[in-house]
């Protein structure tokens, strides 16, 4: 099932005629605008606010589109999409099944594991329930909701961190040579596990401080403040996607390398810390490179600033950059084969990055036109409060899994022998 | 890596100065710089609060604004509840250098009944009709600051009104004598706003670029607006910011809500006038609104100590909530009076601590 990753160039290098790839472009553009199309109906259904179900409030609706991409990531990384792989079914009725399935996990994790289960028994902010139980200022419905949104955002946040960086940095390792049910259990535990402490660290202390009084014996003071001139855990949420986008740059645009010649000499381990420690790398300096860019756009931030001064918004907006490039990352593997699948491995990874990066800086274009306004019923302009361009990226890029991952790109990709562990 | 002394970041020749330590001359050219512009001074500025209190119940507004398509919605599509209106309304006196006194007027609320009530008991009605208040600033066009014109043209509709520009054409009609309705879910159309008394006044709409390009408006010395152009909830855009240079004190900001951040107005003093040096600042602050905390209010917070604001009088959209943990973090809140309890209605956020200055009260600078 592993369709997006490790089947080397894409289908686009077997056609040497400039029809064929033309036809591929064609292609790869109609199935883009439906995958669109999808994502604005679901959007439109699910999350615009003048739309059905209105949950873009926001971060109630951004709880479950990452809930949905957590849960994706789940059962086509961690699990390796079994048991599914394993029934024998059609491959339009297996992606059904699965699409299915993660669906309801989305409810049964936000509404059941988090709201009524984590909530009630162990930490009250989970749910909003047992915060309007606990009562305290601000404690209706709708803030109680935010708050436990928040929450469970961040801790999709952490999970799809840890999880991403596992599956690219050591694969199977080390249980690659066990069944695999029992290799799923195990990578399963060490993920949650680790997704658990990540997010401790890195967002216990905000949500803690989401409250009046400020839960300080249960989170500390936010470790970063004086770092990053905000106690905003935005900072970390910033830096955590420019290191996926690393991440996700190295596996899927640049075919694995150049962390892949780890595992070559040093095996899986060695191959896992270079990534670890690579992509924190490439993350950061991309941070900075973007931090520089928003300095000389907007002047610099300053502690207490607001809208496009906060430094919180300025981490924010860089996640959202990575995440426009994670997106652009995954369209161009699933629509496009990944771009161009001939000439040297360094001239495709450059090639591709180009393009994507071209990609990324067309979605920010559109999110802060008018034309994003009219479609998606955002507040109209940049660093407006309460608005996040990750939430419609999530939710297009759980579409793109979706088709990717439990369509498998349909009969040609579904057929495809399930490549032996690493 | 991204650390910075920030008092450094904010000393010598203001944001200017700032990139060095990340390396390298990143303040580009990019952003648009004007020379700094010299505004005067002014003696003294007092603000008397007619009225804080935009609406009286927290809970039920926001049900007005959840059940009608959240903070993006068009605020004339929504049939909000008229008995929960109340509305904003300040005014302002001004002590030139040379002793006289101007005043000016900052917004006009929004139920009419209630601003006729407010006016009435601050003789505001008489002062317009007797041509005492130099003009009218409408901060910006959100219903509880713009919506009750009608009480403050009845008494004078000649008076010169300065308002942001970029208004709507639902703005445009209630200023120009009109009536708005919003359907409710119910299917009945319900008036929203109405203005018997067309403005027939001089009309100064703002804009981001101000006088000559100089980025703001002087309609006296020592004092500047400026429009600031930021999208705000319930699809309203830009907000007119009063500053005020108070001789031997320093900038003194007045805003209606402050949608644009406050010390973010503090920054832009500090870049573009002469000698600005923060002092203090009235109005709503937009914060805590609906008494939900958030770890960036407590960078505002610290903020606000590192700008050395010296006079926060502080109601509105401000959140009792910030209030409150500002005046415990010891930030110098102007505390207010219990004399709001003597008015027909008070919101019901309210709390005892009087760290708003709320209605009946006022504050001076100077
Ligand atoms: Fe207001
Ligand atoms: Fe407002």
């Amino acid at each position: 099932m592993t369709t997006l990753v490790d089947d080397g160039a894409g289908p686009v290098a077997g056609g040497p005629h400039t029809t064929a790839q033309l036809r591929g472009v064609a292609i790869g553009l109609a199935n883009l605008a439906a995958l669109a199309g999808i994502t604005w109906l679901v959007w439109y259904v699910l999350l615009h606010p003048n739309g059905v179900l209105a949950f873009y409030t926001p971060m109630y609706g951004f709880s479950l589109v990452a809930t949905l991409l957590a849960v994706i990531v789940f059962m086509s990384r961690i699990a390796e999409g079994w048991p599914f792989s394993a029934w024998p079914l059609a491959w339009p009725i297996r992606g059904a099944v699965m699409t299915a399935v993660a669906l309801g996990a989305v409810y049964g994790l936000v509404h059941g594991l988090f709201w009524g289960g984590l909530g009630r028994v162990a930490v009250t902010y989970f749910s909003p329930y047992a915060i309007i139980a606990e009562g305290g200022v601000g404690a209706e419905f709708f803030n109680a909701r935010e708050i436990a949104s928040t929450a469970i955002v961040y801790f999709d946040a952490a999970f799809l961190v840890v999880a991403l960086v596992w599956s690219a940095g050591v694969g199977r390792w080390p249980w690659h040579r066990v069944p695999v049910g029992v290799r799923v259990w195990s990578k399963t535990a060490t993920v949650v596990l680790l997704s658990g402490l990540l997010f401790l660290v890195a967002f216990h202390p905000h949500v803690a401080h989401l409250f009046y009084p400020a839960q300080s014996m249960a989170g500390v003071t936010p470790w970063w403040r004086e770092l990053s001139m905000t106690s905003s855990a935005f900072f970390n949420l910033g830096v955590l996607l420019c290191v996926v986008m690393a991440v996700v740059l190295s596996e899927l645009t640049w075919e694995g390398e150049p962390w892949g010649r780890f595992d070559r000499q040093g095996g899986a381990a060695a191959k896992g810390v270079t990534t670890l420690l690579g992509s924190a790398l490439i993350g950061l300096w991309f941070l900075y490179l973007l931090w520089q860019l928003m300095n000389a756009l907007w002047y610099e931030p300053f502690v207490g600033g607001q809208r496009l001064d906060g430094p919180h918004f300025r981490y924010l907006h860089a996640g959202e950059v990575a995440g426009f490039v994670i997106l652009s990352a995954y369209i161009l593997k699933v629509c496009f084969g990944n771009g161009p699948g001939r000439g040297s491995l360094a001239m495709r990874a450059l090639v591709r990055t180009a393009l994507i990066l071209a990609g990324a800086v067309a979605m920010w274009f559109f999110y802060y036109s008018p034309l994003a306004t009219l479609a998606l019923g955002k507040v109209p302009g940049i660093a407006s409060p309460d608005d996040t361009s990750l939430v419609v990226t999530l939710l297009f890029l759980c579409v793109v899994l979706i088709q990717a991952e439990f369509f498998g790109r349909g009969p040609r990709a579904a057929a495809t022998v399930d490549r032996p562990g690493r | 890596m991204l650390r910075r002394d920030f008092v450094k970041t904010l000393s010598g020749a203001g944001a200017a100065a700032v990139g060095a330590s990340l390396a390298g001359p990143a303040e580009a050219q990019w952003i648009k710089r004007r020379p700094k512009v010299e505004i005067g001074e002014v003696a003294r500025v007092r603000v008397d609060v007619l009225t804080e209190t935009s609406w009286f119940d927290n809970t039920r507004l926001k049900q007005n604004i959840v059940a009608y398509g959240g903070a993006g919605t068009n605020q004339y599509s929504i049939p909000w509840d008229w008995d929960n209106a109340g509305g904003y309304s300040a005014l302002i006196t001004v002590t030139t250098l040379e002793g006289e006194t101007r005043k000016i007027l900052l917004d006009t609320g929004w139920n009419t009944e209630w601003m006729d009530y407010i006016y009435r008991r601050n003789g505001v009605d008489r002062m317009l009709a007797e041509g005492e208040i130099d003009f009218l600033v409408i901060s910006h066009w959100h219903l509880d600051h713009a919506w009750g014109l009608a009480s403050a043209l009845k008494h004078n509709p000649d008076i010169k009104i300065i308002a942001p520009g970029t208004l709507y054409p639902e703005d445009r009609t209630l200023l120009g004598g009109g009536r708005l309705t919003a359907r409710s879910h119910d299917g009945d159309d319900v008036v929203i706003c109405q203005n018997d008394h067309p403005h027939t006044g001089p009309l100064v709409l703002t804009e981001e670029a101000g006088e000559n390009d100089s980025g703001i408006y002087r309609p006296m010395p020592g004092m500047a607006i400026r429009l600031f152009d930021v999208p705000i909830l319930l699809r309203v855009r830009g907000e007119n910011v009063l500053y005020f240079n108070v001789k031997d004190h320093g900038i003194v900001t007045v805003t209606g809500c402050c949608h644009p951040g406050l010390l973010n107005l503090f920054a832009y003093a500090r870049r573009n006038f002469e000698d600005a040096r923060p002092y203090g600042c009235y109005g709503g602050l937009h914060l805590t609104v609906f008494e939900s905390w958030d770890p960036r209010f407590d960078d505002i917070i610290r903020g606000i100590e590192y700008f050395g604001i010296e006079k926060i009088a502080c109601n509105h959209c401000t959140g009792w909530l910030f209030a409150e943990k500002a005046a415990a973090a010891g930030l110098p809140i102007v505390r207010g009076t219990d004399a709001f309890r003597d008015y027909p209605k008070v919101s019901t956020v309210a709390g005892s601590s009087n760290v708003f200055l709320t209605n009946g009260d006022a504050v001076t600078f100077g």
